[in-house]
């Protein structure tokens, strides 16, 4: 019976909070491609929900265009959530490999993407009076997006909801870890660019005297 | 090849090199760089709105070198009092600052002896009962005497015991309301300005400024919650920054307060209840971010010691640090920057006192001992005009001024939101919007994107409800055909598998 192309287990996974993604793992279908895509799709959404968002509604600083929180908001946090997870969840029993966590999270992200497309085209049709709408999508988006991740996970590793629970905060826990480290990277890797630099302005200086 | 690409760089370096120059010196004849903030609150090269006419000294005026004029007023007669603080002496000049009126070094108490001044540093003359008012700092007292120079009332420091024993009465500056009551900022108390009634009568104190809630008052707010009696009694107490200035127009006055640390509270306008009516105002005086001195490893912010409210409004502000003039518009929104710190004519070393009549500006200088006038320029008399009708409500008499605003200066952020509010006004609103969009007033976009909404319904009505019935029909039809798609599909499997089942 289950025999669906890819994208119709897309929307089957996303109709189908509580056992959708269980149907998923039982016929071991999810593409990487489609999962890609939907992150690319999430950068795109922030981007519009940012620069094409109706005026009346926000106000953006449009002098400069830097892709650079874009990006971090996209893909960074979405890869720092998938390596989190799975490393965190390799240590609790999990039995997800690093593929279908990407995959079952990248799907459950669909209705919030879907959210910010659709916002950014409500602000050009509704004024501020009405922007309860915009914040009903919104809510129903996020929430939705927020109910796939909490299934995807459970469903993904097998684990029990309190277990699922209990994950998931350990995962944000292991992401702050990781933006920390790399943030000290980035900032030690510059110490040691400037220590070069300097050292070769001296040496450069001297061999000129 | 290689030769052909150099020239090309040099060409485009000399090209974008000349553009900046020519920005620059688009008013080249102030002795600094004339800015005003665009619409990212970003410094950008702008308009002069004032230029400095002339300075005049104690010698122009054939009264001997001025030393510290500490303050200015510009009385109902259009004569302007000055306080020579340094000398002890009052001056009166006449409107254009070209001769001496009158010389105050005396006064005549009303038992007939005389008294000298000493260090005097505000003056203020009502209208009202055509009285002088003079802040005697270093005779800790304060002066009521009529033009002539015989006092009237003499008010030294209250025996009250809300104004307490301990603390020192050194009059600043000095204001008095329509009814007379008297308005003195002292030295040294934070308490706010003290008040007299018109008989001289300590009445209190007036419009004190606020604590600044940074983190370590909270913190302290905290801990206080903690401690005992006698150790709350002994901790240093957070005392906000004392008005350093302020002036009176109508029912409102207006104080500022130069504080090095202190951010909240500069500038306020107070009603006669004494709250402040710019409290939840989101403006900020002065510059935006100070500057980094990186030749004395310090921050420069903004300290505005005078304020002075012209007759059409306006909020002028005088800054020490930069020595620069702010002249908000009475909404606060910020019209022209003009000053320096400098030598030449324009430029202050210690601006102490700032003085509106008219069209022009007068900026007193304790340490050049000067007064500087500011003149406003054509582009100033255009920005002046539009914000006047445009406060006042008239929205699309004020549309050609800000038209003509924009041609002296188009970056002239203000003058986009005036076009703005001026065509949503009369109606226009596809122009609104791209106005509000120019100066990033997403107010004024709304409600023209409202009404433009409602305009586009209006000429399109049947258009649309066409296409939405036609919409509905499609979804139904689309709805329908998957449903008789898929109920096909079932009876098939059905079928299946009543066939597997018999075969």
């Amino acid at each position: 019976m289950w025999d669906l192309t890819p994208v119709q287990w897309v929307i089957h996974a996303i109709t189908h909070p509580v056992e959708g993604f269980e149907d998923m793992r039982w016929k071991k279908s999810g593409s990487l491609k489609i999962a890609f895509f939907i992150v690319c799709m999430l950068f795109l959404a922030n981007i519009a929900a940012e620069r094409l968002y109706g005026f009346n509604h926000y106000v953006p600083y449009d002098k400069i265009f830097n892709v650079v929180p874009y990006i971090v908001r996209s893909f960074v946090l979405f890869g720092a959530w998938t390596v989190g997870n799975w490393a965190v969840c390799t240590l609790l029993d999990g039995e997800g490999t690093m593929k279908n966590i990407c995959i079952y999270s990248a799907y459950a992200l669909v209705p919030y993407v879907a959210q910010m497309f659709i916002n950014t085209l409500l602000s050009h049709f509704l004024i501020r009076d009405e922007s309860v709408f915009i914040t009903i999508v919104a809510v129903i988006g996020t929430g939705w997006s927020a109910i796939l991740l909490f299934s995807a996970i459970r469903s993904v590793h097998q684990y029990s909801a309190l277990k699922t629970v209990f994950a998931i905060i350990l995962t944000i826990a292991a992401m702050l870890i990781m933006l920390f480290l790399l943030i000290l990277l980035l900032f030690l890797i510059q110490q040691v660019v400037i220590f070069f630099s300097t050292l070769f302005m001296e040496i450069s200086y001297r061999l000129k005297d | 090849m290689k030769k052909l690409f150099k020239r090309a760089v040099t060409a485009a370096l000399s090209l974008i090199i000349c553009g900046y120059t020519a920005v620059f010196t688009a008013s080249a004849k102030e002795p600094y760089d004339v800015y005003n903030y665009d619409r990212w609150g970003e410094p950008i090269p702008s308009q002069a709105g004032y230029t400095a006419e002339r300075a005049v000294s104690g010698h122009d005026l054939g009264v001997g070198a001025f030393d510290m004029p500490s303050d200015i007023f510009c009385a109902f007669d259009g004569n302007f009092y000055i306080t020579d603080t340094g000398n002890s002496r009052i001056i009166a000049v006449n409107s254009d600052f070209s001769e001496t009126v009158k010389v105050y070094d005396s006064f005549t108490m009303p038992d007939g002896t005389k008294t000298t001044l000493k260090k005097p540093s505000g003056i203020f003359i009502s209208a009202e009962n055509q009285l002088m008012y003079i802040a005697d700092t270093d005779n800790s007292r304060v002066l009521v005497s009529d033009l002539s120079g015989s006092v009237v009332r003499e008010i030294t420091k209250p025996d009250s015991e809300i104004y307490g024993g301990q603390r020192t009465f050194n009059p600043q500056r000095i204001i008095a309301d329509k009814a007379g009551n008297i308005y003195v900022v002292l030295n040294n108390i934070t308490t706010g300005a003290a008040m007299f009634s018109p008989d001289g009568e300590f009445t209190g104190f007036y419009g004190a400024n606020r604590v600044q809630p940074t983190a370590e008052i909270i913190g302290d707010y905290v801990s206080g919650l903690f401690m005992s009696e006698e150790k709350r009694a002994r901790r240093t107490r957070n005392v906000p920054s004392g008005i350093t200035s302020f002036d009176i127009e109508g029912d409102f006055i207006y104080t500022c307060t130069s504080s090095s640390s202190q951010t909240t509270d500069t500038v306020k306008k107070l009603n006669s209840a004494g709250k402040n009516i710019f409290a939840n105002n989101e403006a900020v005086f002065g510059d935006y971010s100070p500057m980094y001195d990186t030749s004395q490893n310090r921050l420069l912010a903004s300290a505005i010691v005078d304020i002075d409210i012209a007759e059409d409004g306006n909020i002028n502000c005088l800054d020490l640090t930069m020595g620069r003039i702010f002249q908000y518009d009475e909404d606060c929104n910020l019209l022209f920057i003009a000053g320096t710190n400098a030598s030449q004519v324009g430029g202050f070393k210690q601006a102490a006192a700032l003085e509106s009549c008219g069209d022009r500006l007068y900026v007193t200088d304790t340490m050049k001992n000067t007064v500087t006038i500011f003149k406003e320029t054509d582009f100033g008399k255009a920005v002046h005009k539009a914000s006047s009708l445009h406060n006042d409500g008239y929205y699309e008499e004020a549309l050609l001024p800000w038209m003509e605003v924009l041609k002296y200066d188009g970056t002239y952020n203000r003058a986009y939101l005036g076009v703005a509010a001026a065509k949503l006004r009369s109606g226009d609103y596809e122009e609104a919007m791209k106005y509000a969009k120019l100066a990033d007033a997403g107010k004024i976009y709304d409600k023209a994107f409202e009404g433009y909404r409602m305009e586009f319904i209006k000429n399109n009505f049947e258009p649309i409800l066409l296409a939405v019935i036609f919409g509905l029909i499609a979804i139904a039809g689309c709805v329908k055909i998957r449903k008789d798609k898929k109920a096909a599909l079932a009876t098939e499997r059905k079928k299946e598998k009543t066939d597997e089942k018999e075969g």
